[in-house]
């Protein structure tokens, strides 16, 4: 790349350079002055040129927040970097340097126009979060692989397109391969697509296509299912009732349960185990059930109460609103009648009057507030009060459909251990008639063993079926303290906020008076 | 028997009680004429003179003419009409028979009641009986399928004539082909074509000849409110107060005294109470004054109306109609006073019910026949199932059941009637009122009605609506247009605040939809409304005073809702061309914008005020979501100078603004400035915004001055009659046709006509004779043929002679010749030649077509309608 810059030096992009070109591409004339008397701030700026300086790296740009264009072109840049910050941006102009490689692109989603035109990429990717992109020029570089386009497939608003002058423009279907593979694009190289050469071109393409999209579809569909799915549990676990819709919490139970997976090789076990373990099934649904149900219920509160809370604030609002406008008709009057006053006894006896209407309006806001605010607080306990019950019903409902599981469990232990002693006899008897693998085998020494066996299975389940309850109970109690805390803290800030607004415009309205107060003066 | 009895008696006490009225009443009014006569010629006459006067006075009687008084004779040639007017089919005459028989039994069972109205004269003095008058037809017309537009059609095509003697039915009911002609008649006629129309559009309507009150027989509506007076009382909705949800929150506490409150009220109650008061006494009072004087002739009076039974067309309750004023009635109305009879085009009944009551307690159950006592047996109605209780009662009207029916064949039924075919014509029916114009007079109201196109300015219909009984004071006056070019609808105009209200149909050049305003002038007060979907800019609203505008809008992509400009008044222009228009200076514009959601609620102006004599701009901003006040802006734009002379571009005091929250770019300087260069751009924008806008008032004001002017009427292209292209097209078509024709006429020349001339007239050919006419009349044509041979012949040999003998000329005088004679000669040689082989041209194509001629003609006669039955036979 000769040029005619190659003989000057490299240059920094510095805080100097940087301010002038932004006081150059400034406003003119007279807000010219006006921006050099007050200094723009980088924050401020929204378009940014600085082509044919020499620039060997892009830095300092962090403070460009607002930055909607940047136009880098013509210099030496040999990476893409420095960009993060620069979200807002719209359109990046990198044409005519030295860049290898995509990169350092994934921050700029609102990016609709890329320039990278005349550098040295061999390879197009790390585009992926340019959804918006429309406008890709990638002319006069090293492209030489043509399976580069299918990677331009997942830009849905990408409409121009520029290849040209890359060792894959040289290929003889160049074009058809890119009419065929991107439908949506309307324009090539500088030209309008000729849609009969589209269809040409889609028709010669058309078996890799179907197949193409059709794996696409499935793709999708896939992930569909899969983020249904993910919504599903999502749900299940706002309701704390997550997995309890099938036998998962049972084969939890087993899954760590060693001596109790030996035991059910045990002659009877296996239908008692069947019988068990659709009792089981049943019980959790039922919670699964419950749990849903009242799910729905409290969020039927929930709204109920929110929309009530913001019926009440709407309604202040409103004769918030109509007091502020009364009195600023009065006072525009009274400020207008104070200015063609001449006599100053009068002037002063209109001027108290004045800001005991201020006054009277900061009474009138401040009762209406704190009216509002008891009304809330009321509301909000009514509303605590009741949530609360529910989530104690619920869960007094759950621990007894959980105990219910305990029962059975605890059954279901009589009964292993019954076999279990039977069989302990039968062994002891040498009547056994059955062969036992050697590990359960191993159990039946004495009674001693075989009890502690089948007690620590009965222990590891109990404690299964404890852990989900206790996880259960806390989720709902954490959530209904959460709730709980969220809703006073909003009303403590909502309140704080109004009186913040409410000073604030009572300060404005004084210090307004006192303003035309002094001007007064000094005009007599 | 014992019910009839006593009913006999009570109608007996009835009729002698009415007997005694009605002498009274007659006394009465000769003693109230006498009183007249005397008041009016008290000072010149004696007692004596007086009293002579009186006895002759009562001598002469007053003849009451036997005819129909308003029916013209001339108008209708009785001859016309078609027989069955003037004669009675065999049918008939049984009908009348069987009628006469009734009759006679009825005054004989019941001699206390009137006769019955049972068969009129026709217009040609032919008794008919009153149900084969009835003639039920269906009318061609939609409009006409419903009763009430129907009775509404009835009562504005005729002309009310009263009864000659309001105590008696008519002598005469015409039939309604003649009353249609007329466009007058009686309630009778009224009733009989009202009650055709209603039962041809398959209304189970019937004619009722009956007794009703003074204002229904006359048609007298002042005492009636007007309908079109009668505001429509909107339906307040109460609004469904929302369920206190659970969550509600508690009102704040209420700390006033409810002591106190409840005084408040009961004094407030008072004060109501007492108006109340006021009101209802100063109503009574009116009341009273518009309440009639009784009427002597009160339940005397005989009218004649229709009856509409519930059941068919989906008539949900039975009820009245009068036909005279097309109102209908539930048949509990005060203004109707008593039932004689009723009947249809199937049967005739009588009322056997008491009528104490006036109609309030009649049934209207056909079927009964102890309630209705019918004369024809076997009609539609259905007997009414007796229970057992009802039997003896039956038993006991035996006589009267059968007194109607014994001698008369069980299935006689209606002969069909007399009266042709009832036809309106489209014209007619357009028209509607006689002319085409029609006045109608209310309570404190008239009403003008007019058909369209009869006035050239689309006046169609004119409500005056006067403050007071006598009708002195107009109060309002609402005139309703139609087919106008520029689609004006209605004009109401009130007297009392002088204000003019125009409405609109949509299509009005400039959208306009209401136009009320006070004069015509300029710069006054006004309010336009428009259709806003038509206008570009969203105009709903323009309201006027003589020193302001202000402008509604909707439905704009900048969210202006509303713009009120402040005119100062005009200052004196020096310079002396008045024509250059001199707008009046603005002081201040006002706009509002709606809320626009792309912007944030700080950046989005609610309110712009633009102070142009101050140099200030006042902006008010959208109030946030959950926000009671908004930010203001304050801009001066005064350009000022510091003391060295530079222009001061912006400095922190031109702008004053609180901001609800405040934010930091909004300080700066410069943001502030190129809002205020966007806004002086904006100021600009608006002036000439409002400049444009008081131009289109200009502009509206000419042209409504223009169109008033005008009036033009619009026509639709589907009105034949109207649209003079259409019918200048048909007519032209109609002419080529006819055209067309004649020319087929004058081809088709009757070559048989001079033989048939021959013939003596109106007899029928014989064979002999045809033969003969064909002979003569080929035979004719062979010697046409041989004639014209014969002529072409002649001529030929004339010109050849001619030329030999100028050529022997030739021949002889050649040498003597000069050059011209020589020139002359050659040049006859040539013509004469010409002329010679054109005759002989002729005479070979006669020759070739003469047979061929002949031919055809023989052939044509063949097929000579006149003698193809002959000939061909011969042949």
């Amino acid at each position: 790349m000769s040029r005619p810059f190659d003989s000057m030096d490299p240059k920094v992009m510095d805080d100097d350079m940087l301010k002038v070109a932004v006081v150059e591409q400034g406003p003119q004339e007279e807000a010219g002055q006006l921006a050099k008397q007050e200094g723009i701030l980088f924050k401020d700026v929204r378009s940014l040129q600085l082509d044919f300086r020499n620039i060997l790296r892009i830095d300092n740009l962090w403070q460009f927040e607002n930055l909607q264009k940047l136009q880098l072109n013509n210099n030496i840049i040999e990476r893409i970097e420095g960009l993060e910050n620069l979200i807002h941006l719209v359109w990046l102009d990198l044409s005519f340097n030295n860049i290898e490689a995509i990169e350092g692109l994934d921050t700029l989603v609102n990016l609709e126009d890329l320039s990278l035109s005349n550098n040295r990429i061999a390879k197009i990717d790390s585009l992926d979060a340019l959804v918006k992109l429309q406008v890709l020029s990638l002319g006069n570089n090293q492209i030489g692989n043509i399976m580069n386009i299918i990677y331009l497939r997942q830009f849905s608003c990408l409409r121009t397109l520029t290849l040209s002058e890359n060792p894959i423009a040289e290929a003889e279907e160049y074009k058809e391969f890119i009419y065929a593979y991107l439908p949506d694009l309307v324009y090539l190289d500088f030209r309008r697509i000729d849609e009969q050469a589209r269809e040409a071109s889609k028709l010669k393409h058309q078996y890799s296509i179907d197949e193409m999209k059709h794996r696409e579809a499935l793709m999708r569909a896939r992930l569909e299912d899969e983020k249904a799915q993910r919504q599903m549990l999502e749900e299940h676990k706002l309701a704390f009732i997550e997995r309890l819709n099938g036998p998962f919490l049972f084969n939890s139970m087993y899954s760590e349960d060693v001596e109790g997976n030996k035991l059910s090789s045990l002659p009877g076990v296996d239908e008692l185990l069947e019988t068990y373990k659709d009792k089981f099934v049943i019980i959790c649904l039922n919670i699964f059930e419950y749990g849903l149900k009242q799910q729905e219920k409290r969020m039927a509160e929930l709204d109920t109460f929110n929309e009530c809370i913001q019926d009440a604030i709407r309604e202040n609002q409103e004769q918030g609103k109509l007091k502020v406008t009364k009195f600023e008709e009065k006072h525009l009057l009274n400020l207008n009648a104070i200015r063609e006053e001449s006599d100053l006894p009068n002037i002063e006896k209109k001027l108290i009057e004045c800001s005991d209407d201020i006054t009277d309006l900061f009474n009138v806001l401040m009762t209406l507030e704190m009216q509002l605010v008891e009304q809330l607080e009321e509301t909000i306990n009514i509303f605590e009060r009741n949530i609360t019950d529910m989530v104690g019903l619920f869960i007094e409902n759950v621990q007894s459909l959980m105990a219910q599981c305990r029962d059975l469990e605890n059954h279901h232990h009589e009964k292993i251990l019954e076999i279990a002693i039977n069989t302990l006899e039968k062994i002891l008897k040498n009547e056994m008639d059955e062969d036992l693998p050697d590990d359960v085998r191993a159990l039946f020494v004495d009674k001693d063993t075989i009890v502690n066996a089948v007690g620590a299975s009965h222990d590891i389940h109990l404690l299964k079926i404890d852990n989900r309850e206790d996880e259960l109970v806390t989720g709902i109690n954490s959530w209904c303290a959460h709730l709980l805390d969220k809703i006073h803290r909003e009303e403590i800030v909502r309140n704080r906020k109004r009186v913040k607004e409410i000073n604030q415009y009572i300060d404005h309205m004084q210090s307004e008076l006192d303003n035309l107060e002094c001007g007064d003066i000094i005009d007599i | 028997m014992e019910v009839l009895r006593e009913k006999v008696e009570e109608e007996e006490a009835a009729e002698r009680e009415e007997a005694a009225e009605r002498a009274e009443w007659a006394e009465k009014m000769e003693r109230m004429t006498k009183t007249a006569e005397v008041s009016k010629e008290e000072t010149i006459m004696t007692q004596d003179e007086l009293r002579d006067l009186e006895k002759r006075l009562t001598s002469i009687e007053i003849s009451i003419p036997a005819e129909y008084s308003f029916i013209n004779k001339s108008l209708i040639d009785v001859t016309k009409l078609p027989p069955s007017y003037s004669t009675n089919s065999p049918k008939e005459e049984h009908l009348l028979q069987v009628a006469d028989n009734f009759s006679r039994q009825y005054s004989h069972l019941c001699p206390d009641r009137v006769p019955l109205f049972l068969c009129p004269l026709n217009e040609c003095n032919v008794p008919k009986f009153v149900s084969t008058t009835l003639r039920p037809t269906l009318m061609p017309y939609p409009e006409l399928y419903n009763w009430d537009s129907c009775s509404q059609f009835v009562s504005d095509f005729l002309t009310m004539v009263p009864l000659l003697d309001p105590l008696k039915p008519p002598k005469y009911l015409y039939s309604s082909t003649t009353v249609l002609k007329c466009q007058k008649g009686n309630c009778f006629d009224f009733s009989t074509l009202l009650c055709s129309m209603l039962i041809g559009s398959g209304y189970d309507a019937y004619c009722v000849n009956g007794y009703g009150s003074l204002d229904l027989c006359l048609m007298d509506l002042t005492r009636e409110v007007c309908p079109l007076t009668v505001k429509v009382k909107e339906v307040v909705k109460e609004e469904e107060k929302a369920m206190p949800k659970k969550y509600t929150v508690k009102p704040p506490r209420d700390l006033t005294s409810k002591f106190e409150q409840e005084q408040e009220n009961k004094r407030l109650q008072e004060i109501k109470n007492q108006e109340e008061k006021r009101l209802r006494e100063a109503e009574e009072r009116l009341l009273a004054e518009e309440k009639a004087k009784p009427d002597p002739l009160h339940g005397l009076r005989v009218h004649c109306w229709v009856l509409v039974l519930a059941g068919k067309r989906e008539v949900p309750e039975s009820f009245f109609i009068d036909p005279l004023t097309a109102h209908s009635y539930s048949t509990k109305d005060d203004h109707f006073l008593g039932i004689e009879s009723l009947w249809n085009h199937k049967n005739y009944w009588i009322n056997m019910q008491d009528c104490w009551n006036c109609c309030k307690e009649l049934v209207f159950d056909l079927g009964d026949p102890v309630r209705w006592e019918y004369m024809l047996l076997g009609t539609d109605k259905p007997h009414l199932s007796l229970t057992e209780e009802d039997e003896d009662v039956l038993d006991d009207d035996d006589d009267i059941d059968n007194l109607g029916k014994e001698e008369e064949d069980k299935s006689f039924d209606m002969p069909p009637s007399w009266v042709a075919q009832i036809e309106i014509t489209p014209d007619e029916f357009e028209t509607r009122c006689p002319n085409g114009k029609k006045v109608i007079r209310y309570k404190r109201a008239q009403l003008e009605k007019w058909a369209p196109y009869l006035n050239n300015n689309g006046l169609v219909c004119r409500l005056t609506v006067y403050e007071d009984l006598q009708c002195t004071k107009v109060l309002e006056i609402k005139e309703w247009y139609q087919n106008r070019e520029d689609t004006l609808e209605l004009k109401h105009i009130n007297k009392i605040t002088g204000l003019h209200v125009d409405y609109f149909r949509p299509g009005h050049p400039q959208a306009l939809r209401v136009h009320s305003y006070k004069s015509m002038l300029p710069e006054m007060d006004r309010v336009m409304e428009f259709y806003e979907k038509i206008r570009v800019d969203g105009l709903i609203k323009r309201e006027e005073t003589p020193l302001t505008m202000t402008e509604y809008y909707q439905g704009r992509s900048d969210f202006l809702s509303y713009r009120h400009i402040n005119f100062g008044p005009r200052v004196k222009k020096l310079t002396q061309n008045s024509a250059e228009s001199n707008p009046r200076p603005m002081v201040k514009i006002t706009e509002r914008f709606l809320r626009n959601p792309a912007k944030p609620a700080d950046e989005d102006v609610a309110e712009r005020v633009f102070l142009i004599v101050e140099e200030r701009i006042q902006l008010r901003y959208h109030c946030r979501d959950d926000y009671i006040t908004s930010s203001k802006r304050e801009f001066l734009r005064r350009t000022e100078v510091d003391s060295k002379g530079n222009k001061i571009i912006m400095t922190p005091d031109m702008c004053i603004s609180f901001e609800v929250e405040p934010m930091e770019h909004t300080k700066k300087l410069l943001y502030q400035y190129e809002t205020m260069i966007h806004l002086k751009n904006e100021e600009k924008l608006s002036r000439h915004q409002a400049w444009e806008s008081e131009l289109e008032v200009l502009e509206i004001l000419k042209l409504r001055e223009e169109e008033d002017d005008a009036h033009m009427l619009t026509i639709s292209i589907y009105d034949t009659k109207r649209n003079e292209k259409s019918k200048e097209y048909r007519e032209a078509m109609e002419r080529v046709l006819h055209e067309e024709h004649m020319r087929q006429v004058e081809s088709q020349l009757d070559y048989l006509a001079p033989f048939l001339a021959q013939l003596p007239p109106g007899e029928k050919l014989t064979r002999w004779q045809a033969v003969r006419l064909k002979d003569e009349c080929l035979s004719d044509f062979k010697q046409r043929l041989i004639d014209k041979a014969n002529l072409i012949q002649a001529r030929f040999e004339k010109e050849t002679q001619e030329l030999q003998k100028k050529q022997q000329w030739y021949q002889e005088n050649q040498v003597t010749l000069s050059p011209e004679d020589e020139d002359l000669y050659l040049s006859y040689c040539s013509q004469a030649m010409f002329r010679i082989r054109i005759l002989e041209q002729r005479l070979n194509r006669h020759k070739e077509l003469a047979p061929l001629k002949y031919l055809a003609l023989e052939e044509k006669l063949y097929k000579d309608p006149r003698l193809v039955d002959f000939v061909k036979v011969f042949v």
